[in-house]
């Protein structure tokens, strides 16, 4: 896996993450920084996507839906005028056809029409009849018109030449803006035609268009072909004003298109109103205008801003965590590798050590042997001339060997305490092995032995021979404090449900604070004491095994009342460890 | 009190046979021989020591064999191992076969001789 991620890490994203030649701090660095980016990528690139795709997905949504709104609303205003347009027509149909020249030209009739067609139809000005030559034969309404001619007017043609007509606004003898509904008849008698005319002024149809009004209409009017504006806009003025649009519909079809003025945009939307001069325009306000749109931004914009704090905190704080972990993990691992080392080098050393000494032992031994038998020889001879200085240089010979002895045994104790082989162990039964081991020095001094060992003591796991140096030393020390006639007391019972320990007691002359104090550290040593025989095993290895097998060894002095070391180990509990046997 | 009859078994001859000077020295009889084959010849031409010094790591048969072979012939006899590859573990298990005790080469002749006379006196 670790290769994985360094193969990994030849990607410029990890750069140096594997170079081992940058310092720890900077790697972890790199992997904390590298780790950041590619969470950071993974989670907040797939939200900015999905909130970009929202985003024009909405948009278009409402894109959509203002145009189907502009549709919508300019078909309802149509249809509205269209309405209003035939319901007038179909009355002055009904007038014309019930009704002669004649008949209509009398002007109290006319009036009395007048007032029947103004209750139903708002925004009915005037009505008028037009004789086949133009001149106005009676008129209804609140100007003074009667008798004018309109044998000019082009609307008076257009309805001559067709059977009903609506003019396109314009100011006439009233100058004022409006439009006229005009009817033609053919007279039976004269075979010549006369109109009927209605007069509506623009601000009806203001009024009209006025219902379509929403809060996203932006504007909406009328407009002549030829561009001049049949009712009031919000924007281009009032009537009879000039404006001329982009494109415009064909049929009765209606056209929608997107117009952009400054830095909004709107659709328009524009429609014939059939049988009228007239475009119907409508502008929509665009999607981006609406407040809807708005609302959406300001909430998209907060939710991605909230999503973009939580995820870089919960990042940044992983990206930590993640390269803290790795940080622990690889030290650890160093650290185990470091001591496995120096456990293998230290064995290795041992291994060669005990070797060593071994070999040397037996060649030390001649050499101790020959020099004492020398010794023997001329001490025996009083007459030898150098007697003297012989004896002297043999005691040194001898004394080097100590020196040399004290040394290989040393090694060997160091080699020894290097293998361990864990196993069950009972420490009644090591106290004892130990003990025939020592009994025959501790009777040879005198120092009586007593025992107060549970007999159902629970087993430990340890290291036999580790166990068995560990009791040797101490109770080593112990009759070397003593030297002789004394006493040693070993006590073993559980401690409690986890531990069971050793107390060893002795009534030698008990250790000084200052020297109590460092009794454990390594290298430390009294050598005064001249009767102190080498085992190879120090108090500060001795320390060190105990230690090593979970235990804990702790002593309790004082001078002229003795000295007592208890040991402590945890009890083995079934399962509460891994496999017995197992190399150290 | 005779003085004790001492056998040293010791593939180094050179430390034996000087040994066995050192203790003649010191009143016993002392016989070095270099081998358990050497040792077991010894004891069948009716020269029984009282304390056999033993040393551990010997070509052919080694140490704690030689102790075996020895307490067949004769438990009576006591066995000190004087060795130079000594090793806790190994004490023991001659212990266990009935050693007399168990000394690290090179040994202090006092200590050696006391160890001899408490064996030779069992």
């Amino acid at each position: 896996m670790s290769k994985r991620l360094f193969r990994a890490a030849n990607y410029p994203l990890f750069c140096g993450l594997s170079d081992r030649d940058l310092c720890p701090k900077a790697r972890y660095r790199c992997m904390r920084n590298s780790l950041l980016i590619v969470m950071l990528a993974i989670t907040l690139i797939p939200l900015a996507i999905t909130s970009g795709l929202n985003f024009i997905q909405y948009q278009q949504l409402l894109r959509d839906d203002s145009q189907a709104n502009a549709r919508w609303n300019a078909e309802s205003a149509r249809a509205t005028i269209t309405a209003y347009l035939e319901k007038l027509e179909a009355a002055i149909t009904v007038v014309i056809d019930t009704h002669s020249f004649e008949d209509l030209s009398d002007n109290k009739r006319l009036e009395h029409i007048f007032r029947q067609l103004k209750k139903e139809h708002q925004g009915l000005v005037d009505l008028s009849v037009v004789g086949p030559d133009g001149i106005q034969s009676a008129y209804v309404g609140p100007y003074s018109l009667a008798g004018k001619d309109y044998s000019d007017s082009l609307w008076f043609h257009k309805a001559l030449a067709r059977r009903m007509y609506v003019s396109e606004v314009f100011t006439g003898f009233r100058n004022v803006p409006h439009f006229v509904v005009a009817a033609s008849k053919k007279d039976p008698y004269s075979e010549q035609y006369w109109v009927l005319r209605a007069s509506i002024d623009t601000e009806t149809l203001d009024r009209f268009l006025a219902l379509a009004d929403t809060e996203a209409l932006e504007d909406i009017f009328l407009l002549s072909d030829s561009g001049i504006l049949q009712s009031g806009s919000r924007y281009h003025g009032g009537a009879l004003k000039n404006f001329q649009l982009a494109r415009k519909p064909k049929q009765n079809d209606i056209l929608i298109f997107e117009e952009v003025i400054g830095d909004s945009n709107f659709y328009r939307a524009v429609s014939r109103i059939p049988n009228t001069p007239w475009l119907l325009v409508l502008d929509q306000q665009g999607a981006e205008a609406r407040k809807i749109w708005r609302i959406f931004k300001e909430r998209l914009l907060l939710t991605l801003i909230i999503c973009f704090l939580a995820s870089g905190g919960v990042v940044i704080w992983l990206s930590r965590f993640l390269a803290g972990r790795f940080r622990e993990a690889d030290e650890t691992r160093d650290a185990i590798l470091s001591e496995t080392e120096h456990s293998n080098k230290l064995a290795s050393i041992g291994r060669l050590a005990a070797g060593v000494a071994h070999e040397i032992n037996n060649p030390l031994a001649i050499i101790g042997e020959k020099a004492g038998l020398m010794q023997d020889l001329v001490g025996l001879d009083q007459d030898f001339r150098h007697r003297d200085k012989f004896l002297d240089q043999l005691v040194s010979l001898q004394n080097a060997v100590v020196r040399a002895r004290t040394i290989t045994h040393r090694l060997l104790g160091f080699a020894r305490r290097m293998e361990t082989s864990l196993t069950l162990v009972q420490l009644n039964e090591i106290i004892q092995e130990v003990l025939s081991f020592l009994e025959k020095d501790a009777v040879y001094r005198n120092i009586h032995i007593f025992l107060q060992l549970q007999a159902d003591l629970p087993v430990i796991r340890a290291d036999h021979g580790q166990l068995q140096q560990v009791f040797l030393n101490v109770i080593n020390n112990a009759i070397d404090a003593i030297r002789s006639d004394g006493e040693i007391h070993i006590t073993s019972r559980r401690e409690n449900q986890k531990t069971v320990m050793v107390a060893i007691s002795d009534t030698g002359p008990g250790i000084a604070p200052e020297i109590l104090k460092n009794i454990f550290e390594p290298f430390f040593t009294t050598k005064g004491n001249e009767e102190k025989k080498g085992t190879g095993l120090g108090l500060s290895i001795t320390y060190g095994l105990v230690q090593k097998m979970g235990g804990r060894i702790e002593v309790s002095s004082e001078v002229g009342g003795g000295t007592t070391f208890i040991i402590t180990f945890p009890v083995y509990h079934e399962g509460s460890e891994g496999e017995i046997n197992g190399r150290a | 009190m005779a003085a004790h009859r001492i056998m040293i078994v010791d593939d180094e001859l050179d430390f034996g046979t000087t040994l066995a000077e050192r203790l003649e020295l010191r009143g016993f009889a002392a016989k070095a021989v270099g081998g358990a084959e050497e040792a077991m010849a010894a004891l069948a031409a009716d020269w029984r020591p009282d304390v056999v010094l033993l040393d551990l790591m010997m070509p052919g048969v080694d140490g704690l064999a030689t102790l075996d072979l020895i307490k067949q012939r004769d438990p009576g006899i006591q066995v000190i191992i004087l060795t130079g590859h000594g090793s806790t573990e190994s004490g023991i298990i001659g212990m266990q076969r009935g050693l007399f005790d168990y000394l690290m080469k090179p040994v202090d002749i006092g200590e050696l001789v006391a160890r001899i006379n408490e064996a030779g006196d069992r």
